[in-house]
């Protein structure tokens, strides 16, 4: 026991490391998916034909495609059209791509569950339909949406170890390079799955609260 | 009970009309709803709309800021003609929404913004007013309703009546020509709808125009000057408040009255 401690501590830092750049990679694929996915949400509304099939093809493809499929897209299949990404780039390109196809599909049944009255209260004040956008209708459907994209942002730290495959340093690929250095696969793979437990089940337990919270207050 | 009693028209005849329909017809697919309505108002007057239920009576008050659109006629609010056979420009449409101020059965204030943001935005968004200019307004307004101690709080935090007359706050804060009032009390307490009809007499006293779609006879009766009676889409009888409800002249609407009045 005392071994595999001693194990841990020296390589806590390596693996620290990777878990720095999974938690990089989540955030900024959520950081640019969710608002995109918002902006898939409103415009699969919108007028245009055009715009509409548009996002429609956006969404569909980046939820019928796996997450894995992407990354090996971005960090593989680009270079062949003249684009190369890092990594870090690819990982983050293709996560978005995910982020905003999912979450447009949680912030779209959001958005619906906004009572037809509030619509009809903003339009009879004479706000403006961007107004009424901005003010009314995505704050209360982001509200509504709210533990649903915080369940989906535990479920993207996790799909964020698919970036091993495109040799991203993240958390799962440093306990992997770890493991061939030293034949340990056990227990640093025991190690990873803490530090993803660590942050997932804390995470899960606020997605209850907020849910809890949010059908107290409806 | 003596003031109630007024001698003559409250609202001088020579008074300009500040809302005029003319032949307004709504459909919704083969259902027609509102069937060739005519009617104006001057300003300052309170008309009550009563009727049964599915008459038409909230489909009315909805044409009249364009919630729905006509399928035809034409309605003039405060010299802005909207015409159903007429394609409506944006402008058109804030401009007729700018001049009415509605209130509905549910309230629908916003529950993600404070009662007092809730007056305050609109004035802003809408108006182009300062943030400090429409909060001062709100506060008045608030005062006014007798919510003053409720401005920090969230609509949830408010009795139904309370939530209400921050409605009406709402949308007097705009300073519109016509008030439109669809059933404000009909999802309140009795007593609670008081304190709503109090606010509501205060304003007609104080001048306002307003048209008030109500089950309340004992309101329509002493503070409107005016009822429609509507029945099947069409205004089946019209006249001074008193007269229309004590001496209603068709069958249809003695049937109406004694029905509502018994209850
Ligand atoms: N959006 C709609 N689509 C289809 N039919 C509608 C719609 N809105 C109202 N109607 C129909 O129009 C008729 C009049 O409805 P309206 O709500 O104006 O009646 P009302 O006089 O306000 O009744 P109540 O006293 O119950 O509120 C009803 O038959 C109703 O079913
Ligand atoms: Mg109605």
């Amino acid at each position: 026991m005392s071994d595999i401690l001693s194990f841990w501590g020296t390589y806590l830092p390596q693996i620290l490391d990777g878990l720095g750049i999974s938690l990089k990679v989540t955030g900024a694929s959520l950081a640019i998916g969710i608002p995109a996915g918002l902006a898939l949400a409103l415009m699969v509304q919108a007028k245009s034909r055009f715009l509409r099939w548009f996002c429609l093809a956006v969404v569909e493809i980046g939820r019928g495609a796996p997450a894995l499929i992407l990354l090996q897209f971005a960090y593989f299949g680009l270079p062949n059209v003249g684009v190369s990404l890092t990594s870090f780039a690819a990982a983050v390109a293709a996560l978005s791509w995910s982020t905003a196809a999912y979450t447009s599909e949680i912030i779209r049944a959001g958005l619906q569950a906004v009572p037809r009255g509030q619509i009809e209260a903003s339009d009879a004040l004479g706000l403006s339909f961007a107004d009424q956008l901005r003010f009314v209708l995505v704050p209360q459907g982001l509200r509504v949406a709210a533990p649903a994209l915080l369940g989906f942002a535990v479920l993207m730290l996790q799909a964020s170890s698919l970036a091993f495959t495109i040799a991203l340093p993240e958390l799962l690929s440093q306990a992997y390079i770890i493991g061939t250095t030293t034949f340990r696969y056990m227990p640093i793979l025991c190690l990873a799955g803490l530090l993803y437990a660590c942050i997932c089940i804390p995470a899960t337990l606020l997605v209850g609260w907020f849910e809890r919270r949010l059908a107290r207050h409806a | 009970m003596i003031a109630e009693i007024q001698a003559g028209p409250r609202v001088p005849e020579a008074a300009p009309n500040i809302l005029e329909v003319r032949n307004l017809r709504k459909s919704f697919g083969v259902h027609e709803v509102l069937k060739n309505i005519n009617f104006a108002m001057r300003k300052g007057e309170v008309v009550a709309v009563i009727g049964p239920s599915g008459s038409g009576k909230s489909t009315l008050l909805r044409c009249l800021n364009q919630l729905e659109p006509a399928s035809g006629g034409e309605i003039t609010i405060d010299g802005l003609t909207i015409r159903a056979d007429h394609q409506l420009r944006r402008a058109e449409l804030m401009g007729l929404r700018r001049k009415a101020g509605m209130v509905f059965q549910s309230f629908n204030l916003f529950p993600h913004l404070s009662v007092l943001r809730n007056i305050s935005l609109p004035q802003e968004r809408v108006l182009g007013r300062s943030r400090a200019e429409a909060e001062k307004r709100a506060h008045a307004l608030l005062e006014r309703v007798g919510l003053a101690d409720k401005a920090s709080q969230y609509p949830a935090r408010c009795s139904g009546g309370q939530q209400q007359r921050i409605a009406i706050a709402r949308a007097l804060a705009l300073d519109p020509q016509v008030m439109l009032f669809d059933e404000p009390t009909s999802a309140l307490d009795p007593e609670v709808g008081l304190e709503v009809l109090a606010v509501m007499k205060e304003l007609a006293e104080g001048g306002m125009t307003m048209v008030v779609v109500t089950h309340e006879m004992h309101f329509a009766e002493t503070v409107s000057d005016r009822v429609l009676l509507m029945a099947d889409g069409h205004i089946l009888e019209e006249g001074p408040s008193a007269e229309v409800m004590r001496n209603p002249k068709s069958e249809r609407a003695q049937r109406f009255l004694k029905a509502v009045m018994n209850r």
